[in-house]
């Protein structure tokens, strides 16, 4: 059995494009939960999210990063088409790019596989005005009218696969294409399944990881019709494990690794920087709208990933939790955190960063790694006062230094979707 | 590994409710197609309606998308079929469209931000979304078209939902199969749930260049265990997509290498109009004579369309006739997936 390592990172977040200055942002304790701007929300009842600091994700920002990657009548083509709207497609780019040129992969890993988390379509509101029917008080769609209306050649919504579209073209990968839509377990459950299909010699190489961003007007209103996001506009609205904590930060970025066989790696040069040692998934089947009270499907989960990579709690030195800053869920983790891996230290991210949804588990995956780079465990942004009700060793807004061999990340999707996965230091 | 059964089957098409008869009725030529009234009255492969003892509570609808009810539906009759199947610790592995709210819903949020042509962000921000259902989001996250079913049948074992246009179905078909031959589960579902009956996800096929597609909707499963089981439908032989987004005469190639090594004794053929030719020839070069069009029956279903042929594949091991049945699925996007059913373990 090939044992699953990650040789390449790259990141989009709040803090900025780069792997780099995402961990060095976690090291000094920062956080870049803010006002959104890159349209108006002041009229939304959620005004502050992790954004990523960029207005339009559109063929300039995109020539700053893909470096030709992407040839300039294709890139033309993609910005004419309207896609480029969805900013989770340019990010999904960005962050790969970066992650293929840190493991090294040239034009020999054609046959790589893409296991990568996706989040919903991005829907474009504004493009339903050509269509629109008022007759009397009521208002409908004329469908019959679309075809002849002038709008985009991708409209009304993106669609889910796009951006994993875009990377089979722009590194000409000719392996299978996996859409994980798990909603915030999906980048997690993403990572795992690269792990997998590298141990089972199903895959040599898998461009992993997720791209998302629902910090746009009906992502951002659907979740605020739901009740997660924080009712405070205020850069501190996420407040993981606090007792004061009343709702989460909407997010958007993408974290990209390149995973491949740690034989294949060492014998070609690579770094690991990490290996991926075990993981498990699980459902809570409880409600539609809540997770399960006492953590047991997230206890199992982490339970799973414990027995797959052979370890015993002692071993794992840090949680990076789903810690989404929610009034149900952060209990029901730490329940199932302190039953099974006691006194850890856990933190979460998403005060720093916000909640990045389907993306959520893959740059907690990427802020795991910077334990077994510079031996110092992320903070909590914005956590100040302890709750009973969460009793669990929180490492506070400072990050913390230690010297860890094994890491355990959690991540819980909306439905009850449960996914664990443990990363150990590389060789 | 060991190698893999299929203990029992579901699947709601345009037929309606059952999977047995599918197989038949593919290899007859059937076709379902009725007129459309939610797209203008176009032919359309629609399942009929549900029996009340199948379908979704009514207060639960406001939180569906209509994968989301045909996945609970496909689900419930599983179960109802095999009663005894676990359900605790079964993994469940779903081939997943795209978002599919409610039209209505979408109408009078629009209807509230557009106070003259142009979209009003701020009138959208508080007026429209006052207009619809809190619970809107539920309807448009595609992972509930598995969650939903989960949380019906308390299915709590290992799962993904996987965004699907076809061949992404066999890539959850292939984790389910693995979760069993693994040992990471007894148990395990894989499946598709979808509806290209959306206005929307409609109007994007049509985009696409889909001249002549039917659109279709429906559900599948197939519920897997360890070949010494005690039962078994048939057995899964083989789960595997060939990449055809970079062209398709590659995947079509390596997938005829790889219906040649398994010897099917038919194909069930679920094919995009776009690609139909190609993978009909294909298809025709290794089984002549015994290539089952499905298209005709179940429309074009996009997430459902592997699955419900891979029930109508399995039904035709039933009778005894046919010992391997291939199942080749190639969607919009051009991936090529093959499903493999014997009757017997192969050696």
């Amino acid at each position: 059995m090939s044992r699953a390592v990650i040789t390449g990172c790259g990141v989009v977040s709040a803090f900025g494009v780069g792997a780099r200055v995402f961990w060095d942002a976690l090291s000094e304790g920062r956080a870049a939960v803010g006002p959104i701007r890159h349209f108006d929300a002041s009229g939304f009842p959620t005004r502050v999210a992790g954004e990523v600091p960029v207005l339009r994700t559109d063929g300039a920002w995109l020539r700053e990063y893909l470096g030709g990657r992407l040839p300039e009548p294709v890139l033309q083509e993609w910005e004419a088409s309207g896609a480029l709207r969805d900013r989770k497609i340019g990010f999904g780019w960005v962050a790969a790019l970066e992650a293929w040129h840190q493991a090294g992969c040239g034009e020999d890993a054609s046959d790589t596989w893409l296991s990568m988390a996706l989040g919903l379509e991005q829907a474009f509101l504004e493009d339903f005005g050509p269509l629109l029917r008022k007759e009397g008080a009521r208002t409908s769609i004329d469908w019959a009218t679309e075809q002849g209306a002038s709008l985009p050649q991708v409209r009304f919504r993106s669609r889910i696969d796009l951006c994993a579209d875009g990377l089979v073209r722009m590194l000409g990968l000719t392996g299978p294409v996996v859409p994980h839509v798990s909603a915030c377990a999906a980048g997690t459950l993403s990572v795992a399944h690269a792990a997998s299909l590298i141990e089972r010699g199903a895959a040599t190489r898998v461009l992993c990881g997720a791209s998302d961003s629902m910090v746009n007007p009906l992502g951002l209103g659907g979740m605020s019709r739901l009740g997660a996001p924080s009712p405070r506009a205020e850069p501190d609205a996420c407040r993981p494990f606090d007792r004061r904590r009343d709702g989460l930060a909407m997010g958007e970025g993408a974290a990209m690794f390149v995973v491949e066989s740690e034989e294949r790696a060492l014998a070609r040069g690579a770094r690991p920087l990490a290996r991926i040692l075990g993981w498990g998934s699980t459902q809570d089947a409880y409600k539609t709208t809540a997770p399960l009270p006492d953590g047991a499907m997230a206890r199992r989960a982490m339970q799973q990933a414990l027995r797959r990579a052979g370890l015993a709690a002692r071993d794992i030195g840090y949680v990076n939790a789903h810690g989404t800053g929610t009034p149900l869920n952060d209990p029901a983790e730490a329940r199932a955190i302190r039953e099974v891996l006691q006194d850890v230290p856990v933190s979460s991210i998403k005060g720093a960063v916000g909640h990045l949804m389907a993306a959520s588990g893959a740059i907690e995956a990427a802020a795991c790694l910077l334990p077994f780079q510079s031996d110092c465990l992320p903070g909590t942004a914005h956590h100040r006062e302890r709750d009973p009700e969460c009793d669990i060793d929180v490492i506070g807004e400072r990050p913390r230094e230690a010297r860890v061999d094994a890491v355990l990340s959690n991540s819980f999707g909306f439905g009850g979707q449960n996914a664990t996965v443990i990363l150990g230091r590389g060789a | 590994m060991r190698p893999v059964a299929v203990i029992a089957a579901s699947a709601v098409s345009a037929r309606g409710l059952g999977w047995r008869g599918l197989g038949k009725a593919v290899r007859e030529g059937g076709t379902a197609a009725t007129a459309c009234s939610a797209l203008g009255g176009i032919l359309a492969a629609q399942v009929p309606a549900l029996p009340s003892a199948q379908d979704v509570e009514p207060r639960q609808l406001k939180l569906m998308s209509r994968g989301a009810r045909l996945s609970c539906v496909a689900a419930r009759s599983l179960f109802r079929e095999s009663p005894s199947l676990p359900r605790e610790e079964t993994g469940f592995f779903l081939g997943v469209g795209a978002s599919g709210g409610a039209v209505e819903e979408l109408e009078a949020m629009l209807a509230a931000s557009f106070p003259q042509e142009q979209f009003d962000l701020s009138r959208f921000g508080n007026a429209g979304l006052g207009a619809c259902n809190p619970l809107f989001a539920f309807q448009l996250m595609n992972n509930y078209t598995l969650c939903h079913a989960a949380i019906r049948e308390g299915l709590r074992g290992p799962n993904a939902a996987l965004f699907s246009r076809g061949a992404g179905t066999v890539l959850a078909l292939a984790e389910a199969r693995h979760a069993v031959a693994s040992g990471e589960c007894d148990v395990a579902l894989g499946g598709g749930a979808d509806s290209a009956l959306h206005p929307v996800t409609w109007a994007e096929l049509r985009r696409g260049g889909e001249e002549g597609m039917v659109p279709g909707e429906g559900a599948a499963l197939l519920a897997m265990a360890a070949a010494d089981h005690g039962q078994s439908l048939g057995f899964l032989q083989r789960c595997e997509v060939h990449p055809g987004r970079q062209g398709l005469a590659g995947a079509l190639e390596s997938t005829r290498r790889s219906l040649l090594a398994m010897g099917p004794e038919c194909v069930v053929l679920a094919a995009a109009p776009k690609w139909r030719d190609a993978a009909r020839e294909l298809a025709a070069s290794v089984c002549p004579g015994a290539v089952f069009e499905s298209a005709a029956l179940f429309g074009e279903a996009l997430a459902a369309s592997a699955s419900l042929a891979a029930v109508a594949a399995l039904d035709l091991l039933q009778d005894g006739e046919v010992h391997r049945a291939a199942v080749l699925v190639t969607g919009p996007d051009g991936d090529v997936g093959l499903v493999g059913l014997a009757s017997e373990v192969a050696s």
